[in-house]
């Protein structure tokens, strides 16, 4: 055990030194992740003071949302880099999984260790930005509750997002390419949470309750952090149900992952 | 010497989804269901003693890599007995894969950004080799392979030579008793492909590491192993001596003759003539039915000569022709 994690930062320290020597991509990547982050910003800000409100919803809770997704996904985004399907698939087809097979320590370490995009900073830092405006905004009843929960739902989304990402892989052992279907519910998913759930339509809304419940991990929790009332009537413990649907998408992935590690070692590439 | 490999009647299928051609075929692929069953490896039965160096040949797609993929722990057989030092590959491959090594030649084991020197040193982390053995085995590869020059610098910068040597001392390091080699001299010139060899032979030599090593290039085989298996469409043809393929399957020899005079017609007992040019006149002639001084002396009998050559089949060829003629297929 002490190895394993003596190893996984080992692994993360070639990353960061390997791309320390590309500083100016690194400098390129963070200034273009400001600049997006600040125009979504601004075209949110315009369509609020058209608007007042959407669905009920004050520019400053929108950008609650947001923030919280921003910043958890880039978190997601640096920590998972490895299994990031489009890359991972590309992994598969080179052979790279082989050479990693041939080493005596743990393969979904050695994935975790094989990349770790710190571009992803900028992105984490926005979202951090963003969220420090959005609670500037809103008027929290902060209480201790509340402050402990704050975090729990940031991991919790880690958790989800980061269970996608090894999804969105383990189907590359089939398919040997990242499939566009992955994506709707990473990047799709991520668009879609910044947003109150209430503006969706009925089946779209049911489909991330009940298929994919991911309406508990940052709609449910806002509702409550904000003091909003339910629109949809749901028992009262819902806003809490986040940390167990993220450790659910991931505990669900990992059994995927484990089941795709056997298909590969009996077919290969 | 004890066997270290032990593989008995080793299967290795896999379904391929059926491919449709042209535009209605590449919809059709998209729902087919069709499957044709490949047989990559089809009943191979072989052991390997330790410390021998097998040369492990067969054309593209015979199904060289998935043995070797087999054996290595990467893939797990449809059915067959297998144990390589008492070990089930695919099953205890994080042990086993401790006591193995392997370079594929195309791809490199090593962090691409990394200066070499970092990369073996955080593979003597990952496979925890104790520091002093560490220490000694980089000071005798570094010496072998010469690798001083570029330790310091990132993989990306190495020339395919360069790589490969840093290779080979990343997958020995941890003193592993077998060592697989695919195709390591590929695309090297010919100093590095014999500077490889070298380093192979002092490898299996003085440390009596066993290795397996797959190759197109005949001169690696010629060089390095006494024992080959030749393997085609996952069935064994050949496993035994190289010279044994040489007498066995080496098609005729040649003696090249020029004579002194113009002869119209030259001839001799035991070897026909195959060209002719001038007063230079090619025989050919089975091994074990004459041997070479015989047919000279038979010759120098009734024509004068001035020069002559002896010309041994190829071993390229031969090979070539096993996989072709199907010389060992029954």
């Amino acid at each position: 055990m002490r190895h394993s994690l003596d190893l996984y930062w080992r692994l993360i320290g070639v990353q960061i030194r390997s791309q320390l020597q590309y500083r100016l991509a690194f400098f390129l990547d963070v200034v273009g992740t400001s600049l997006s982050t600040i125009l979504t910003f601004a075209t949110l800000a315009f369509v609020f003071q058209r608007f007042g409100n959407i669905a009920g919803w004050t520019l400053g809770e929108v950008a609650f949302l947001y923030g919280m997704v921003e910043a958890a996904f880039g978190v997601m985004d640096m920590l998972f880099s490895g299994f990031d399907p489009q890359n991972f698939g590309k992994q598969v087809r080179l052979g790279r999984m082989d050479q990693l097979l041939l080493r005596p320590v743990d393969i979904t370490l050695q994935i975790f260790g094989s990349e770790f995009i710190m571009r992803r900073l900028g992105r984490i830092l926005q979202g951090l930005l963003v969220l420090g405006i959005a609670i500037g905004m809103v008027e929290i009843h902060w209480t201790a509750t509340k402050l402990i929960f704050m975090p729990v739902i940031l991991v919790s989304l880690v958790c989800f997002f980061g269970g996608l990402f090894i999804i969105g892989a383990t189907i590359t052992f089939w398919t040997y390419e990242s499939i566009e279907v992955v994506n709707i519910f990473t990047y799709g998913g991520s668009e879609m949470m910044s947003y109150p759930m209430n503006i969706y339509q009925n089946w779209l809304r049911q489909f991330f309750t009940y298929i994919i419940p991911a309406i508990f991990l940052v709609y449910y929790p806002a509702l409550f952090l904000l003091g909003k009332p339910d629109p949809f009537k749901m028992p009262i413990f819902a806003p809490f149900l986040a940390p167990f649907v993220g450790l659910g998408v991931l505990l669900v992935a990992w059994l995927f992952w484990n089941y795709g590690l056997r298909h590969y070692q009996s077919t290969g590439t | 010497m004890e066997e270290i490999i032990r593989v008995e009647n080793l299967q290795k299928h896999f379904r391929v989804a059926k491919h449709y051609r042209g535009f209605v075929g590449a919809f059709r692929n998209l729902f087919s269901a069709d499957y044709r069953l490949v047989k990559a490896v089809d009943g191979v039965t072989f052991q390997i003693k330790r410390g021998e160096l097998v040369g492990y040949l067969g054309p593209n797609g015979a199904g060289k890599s998935t043995t070797i993929k087999i054996l290595a722990g990467l893939l797990v057989p449809t059915a067959g007995n297998l144990s390589v030092y008492n070990f089930l590959p695919w099953k205890d491959r994080k042990i086993y894969v401790s006591h193995i090594g392997a370079v594929f030649g195309q791809r490199t084991t090593l962090w691409w950004d990394l200066p070499v020197i970092e990369s073996l040193d955080l593979l003597r982390f990952v496979y925890r080799i104790p520091k002093d053995r560490f220490e000694m085995n980089i000071k005798e590869f570094r010496e072998l392979l010469d690798l001083d020059p570029f330790l310091d610098t990132p993989v990306r910068s190495l020339s395919l030579g360069q790589r490969m040597r840093a290779d080979l001392c990343a997958a020995l390091l941890h003193d592993p008793i077998l060592l697989f080699l695919d195709e390591p001299t590929i695309g090297l010139d010919v100093v590095a492909k014999e500077n490889i060899r070298q380093f192979i032979h002092h490898i299996n030599f003085q440390r009596g590491t066993t290795i397996i090593l797959t190759t197109h290039d005949m001169s690696d085989v010629e060089k390095l192993c006494e024992r080959v298996m030749i393997i085609d469409h996952g069935k064994l043809l050949f496993d035994g001596a190289l010279k044994t393929i040489r007498t066995r399957f080496g098609g005729k020899r040649r003696l090249l003759v020029d004579f002194s005079e113009m002869y119209p017609d030259v001839n001799v007992e035991g070897a026909e003539v195959t060209e002719r040019d001038g007063q230079r006149a090619i025989f050919e002639f089975e091994r074990g039915s004459v041997t070479a001084s015989e047919l000279i002396g038979r010759l120098s009998q009734k024509y004068r000569i001035q020069d002559l050559e002896v010309r041994e089949p190829d071993i390229e060829a031969t090979i070539r022709r096993i996989y072709e003629e199907k010389l060992l297929e029954q």
